[in-house]
């Protein structure tokens, strides 16, 4: 019993509460992509209706959903349902307005 | 001759009449009834005949035409002017084929009758087009020489599915997004619960505290991983001697996004699993050594500030050490090599050399080099005593759950190293290279730039001195 408390190495009064690491500290650890994928998808949205471009509008769906994909569990949810919203919405106006079909670049 | 032909046809039909068998036919009023209408039949035909007699003769034929048709002038004029002269070479026909042939039956030329024929072709046409008549008709007659511009319907009143095929492609692609987010999620999560299902038990005889996130009141085990991402998991690890605690992070591929998926095509990349070992003061001597793969070590040295600080510029090779090739060492001085590096350190090193990315021991770890402005004092970052691990998952992107049990005895020999670091010290003989590391914080603490930056010239020449004296020795 003696042998087994010393080989023990377990210590109830040196346990630490876990910290998250700061990203102040460390910015190059983070993974810029979802926001980066953000920001091209409200870019891409906004392009997509103001100058009703349907292959805009598809391309905002995309980098919403890569930006979703990608993100943090710790981030806000909102912001992500709030550029998805968008890119849908571009979708919808781009094809209300114009039902043609999407004609490819080539 | 039309008479005696009458005359004859009366006589043939009286003749047989006592042949018959029926007596009434012969009677006298009925015989009158009869006669009539032939005796109207006889009178008839001579008058006939005489009109074929008429015709016989051409010149008559020409006098006719002339009479009926009287009221078109133009064309009785050119029909007229022809049919005289077909009339003429008729005539001269008709009268050599009455000599030859007076008593036979007139003879049809037929030859003639399509001269007819061919002669109305000419006509025709100007009855189509007689100007007096058609005025203006020139004008609406279509031409013939204008493009036809065959109009394409537009897409959308098509009614048909097949033009929207690009639309059909977006929708597609991005199913198949969603299909490879689900199934990325999922092979990550089940990787993720095999390696702490293998390594639970390790984990749970040497922590007092397995898994915590730090919201919860007290100090109590999780006994789960922390989800930080879909591909990332953390792991606390507290409550042992030698060390403050262990956070142990699975970096896993990011299965769950396509792109990534078809960027890992063109360039595989390993999972990876990162153990940081943060320790308190009396845990460990101030060194800084770092062993791993060539080609962490060469990125290492340049990134980190505690290695490009302390250490040589070019990572050593192993060979003294049995190590395979491919690794290399970076140390501040060969003692720490020596120290390190004992038997049980290089067989856990050589059994799995694949699996090691990099092993780095450092008491003044800060994490990469940040940038700093010119003319602008050093930052101090803060630096704490730590041990990092770097270790590849084996299957180079195809990880299976099984592949995590090969990542056990890594685990244990991070355990033995914490143990060894807390017993290793540095021969008090060194104490020289102790005071160089000691004057390097100094410096870092200047806030004069430029004293700053002459104390480093005289730290590094130094530092080349006691190498070479050490090398002599």
């Amino acid at each position: 019993m003696f042998s087994n408390s010393m080989a023990d190495p377990r210590r109830q009064n040196k346990i630490l509460r876990y910290k998250p690491p700061s990203t102040d500290t460390n910015p190059t650890l983070e993974d810029p992509t979802p926001d980066y994928m953000n920001l091209l998808g409200m870019i891409f949205s906004m392009c997509g209706l103001m100058l009703k471009l349907k292959w805009c509008a598809w391309i905002a769906v995309y980098c919403s959903f890569i930006s979703f994909a990608n993100s943090r569990s710790s981030e806000d949810t909102k912001q992500m349902m709030s550029s998805f919203m968008l890119s849908i919405s571009a979708v919808v106006m781009s094809y209300l307005q114009n039902p043609q079909p999407m004609s490819p670049p080539w | 001759m039309a008479l005696n032909d009458s005359v004859s046809l009366v006589s043939l039909f009286c003749v047989p009449c006592p042949s018959l068998s029926r007596p009434n036919f012969c009677a006298p009023q009925m015989r009158a009834q009869l006669l009539l209408p032939f005796m109207l039949l006889l009178l008839a035909s001579p008058m006939t005949w005489g009109r074929y007699d008429d015709f016989d003769d051409g010149e008559d034929l020409a006098e006719f035409d002339d009479n009926d048709f009287a009221e078109f002038e133009d064309l009785s004029e050119d029909a007229g002017m022809e049919p005289e002269a077909t009339a003429s070479p008729r005539v001269a026909a008709a009268p050599a084929s009455d000599q030859d042939d007076d008593d036979d039956e007139a003879v049809v030329e037929i030859e003639d009758a399509q001269d007819d024929f061919e002669d109305t072709e000419t006509p025709d046409e100007d009855i189509k087009y007689d100007t007096e008549e058609f005025e203006g008709f020139e004008k609406s007659s279509p031409s013939f020489k204008d493009p036809i511009n065959i109009i394409t319907v537009p897409s959308h009143l098509q009614n048909s599915w097949e033009s929207y095929y690009m639309e059909i492609l977006m929708v597609t692609g991005l199913l198949a997004y969603i299909m490879n987010y689900i199934i990325g999620k999922n092979k990550n999560h089940r990787l993720a619960q095999a390696w702490f299902s293998s390594h639970r038990e390790l984990l749970e005889s040497n922590f007092a505290l397995v898994g915590d996130d730090g919201t919860s009141k007290e100090a109590v085990s999780t006994g789960k991983l922390n989800q930080e991402n879909e591909h990332i998991y953390n792991l606390w690890c507290s409550g042992r001697v030698c060390c403050e605690g262990m956070l142990i992070q699975l970096k896993f591929l990011k299965r769950q996004d396509l792109l990534n998926v078809l960027a890992r095509m063109m360039r595989p990349v390993c999972d990876q699993v990162q153990i940081k070992v943060t320790l308190n003061d009396e845990d460990m001597d101030t060194f800084v050594f770092a062993v791993g793969s060539r080609k962490a070590m060469a990125r290492l040295q340049k990134e980190m500030q505690d290695l490009s600080e302390f250490c040589s510029d070019k990572p050593k090779s192993g060979a003294k050490y049995s190590l395979p090739e491919f690794m290399a060492i970076l140390s501040e001085m060969g003692e720490v090599t020596d120290g390190m590096m004992d038997s049980k350190m290089v067989h856990y090193l050589i059994n799995h050399a694949d699996k090691i990315e990099s092993i780095h021991f450092s008491d003044q770890f800060s994490g990469p080099k940040l940038m700093q402005e010119e003319g602008q004092p050093l930052k101090l970052p803060e630096t704490k005593k730590t041990l990092l691990f770097t270790f590849n998952v084996p299957g180079m992107g195809n990880t299976s759950p099984k592949d995590m049990d090969a990542l056990l005895p890594l685990m244990n020999m991070v355990i033995y190293s914490i143990d060894k670091v807390k017993k290793f010290r540095l021969n008090r003989e060194v104490s020289g290279v102790s005071s160089t590391h000691y004057c390097a914080v100094g410096i870092m603490n200047e806030e004069d730039p430029e004293r700053q930056r002459r104390l480093e010239v005289s730290l590094v020449c130094a530092r080349v001195f006691w190498e070479e004296c050490t090398e002599q020795s």
